[in-house]
């Protein structure tokens, strides 16, 4: 899906030790491990990719930098929620499902926009609690 | 000298972002760890090694999580040193900041939504 442009407000990716590409730790593909769609590393608007552009899937092996390689868990990682940041970026908050660590990663350009959707509007699914907050207007 | 058994302890703390002094204790009896008013919290705990931590940064509320059950859960990252936690929400939180942060993406979404009608 085309991309939303704000060349006004142009982030510049943060700078990291290690990349995935360009000679780093994995020159290859990888398979995601929730729908095992092979994905390629090379992703539109990210220099970062580390879930499955279908399902959003990760794996829990950086620690702190992406690529660093340092947990020893290797625990699925689910994304759990969406958020903006300041300059109206979407970042994914992944918890990993068996030591409960949390994680952002940017979304990438070929991530797929209905499981995104689905995400954001995840807390919205329980009407409950809007008509409530309404009413406390 | 002050019978100390028979004093009332309350354990209160203050919001390193609005300043309102807040109970330890929230009304359903869980232990509170955010302000219930603008939804702040402070880098105490640390989740990785478990124990106190000695960062004492602000943790700024960046996401709702929803589990399985239907419960909220705030995400908090800390401005000092990006550490993420996730916390359940009070019953005494503030709901309208607790909307605003649910439906802050859909503000700013990074595709056009009127693309998503022709799927």
């Amino acid at each position: 899906m085309p991309r939303r442009t704000r060349r006004d407000e142009a982030h510049h990716q943060r700078r990291k030790e290690v990349l995935h590409a360009a000679g780093g730790h994995r020159a290859n593909d990888f398979r995601c491990v929730g729908c095992r769609l092979t994905v390629s590393v090379r992703a539109p608007g990210t220099a970062h990719r580390n879930h499955c552009p279908n399902c959003l899937a990760s794996l829990h092996v950086d620690r702190r930098i992406p690529g660093d390689r340092d947990s020893a868990c290797r625990g699925r990682m689910e994304a759990v929620a969406i958020f903006a940041r300041q300059d109206g970026e979407w970042m994914i908050v992944h918890q990993c499902l068996s030591c409960d660590e949390l994680s952002t990663n940017r979304i990438a350009g070929d991530d797929n926009v209905l499981a995104l959707m689905q995400l954001a509007l995840k807390p919205l699914q329980d009407t409950e609690r809007a008509s409530r907050t309404l009413l406390a207007l | 000298m002050s019978n100390t058994s028979n004093t009332l302890k309350i354990h209160t703390f203050t919001c390193a972002w609005c300043g309102l002094t807040v109970t330890r204790n929230a009304a359903d009896d869980s232990v509170r760890n955010h302000c219930p008013s603008c939804l702040h919290s402070r880098h105490v705990t640390d989740h990785v090694e478990g124990g106190p931590s000695d960062c004492e940064g602000r943790m700024t509320p960046i996401a709702i999580a929803v589990l399985r059950t239907g419960d909220w859960m705030l995400v908090h990252r800390c401005v000092r040193c990006d550490e993420l936690t996730s916390n359940p929400v009070c019953a005494d939180d503030n709901q309208l900041m607790l909307m605003r942060m649910a439906v802050r993406p859909l503000a700013q979404p990074p595709f056009p939504l009127e693309a998503l009608g022709s799927l």
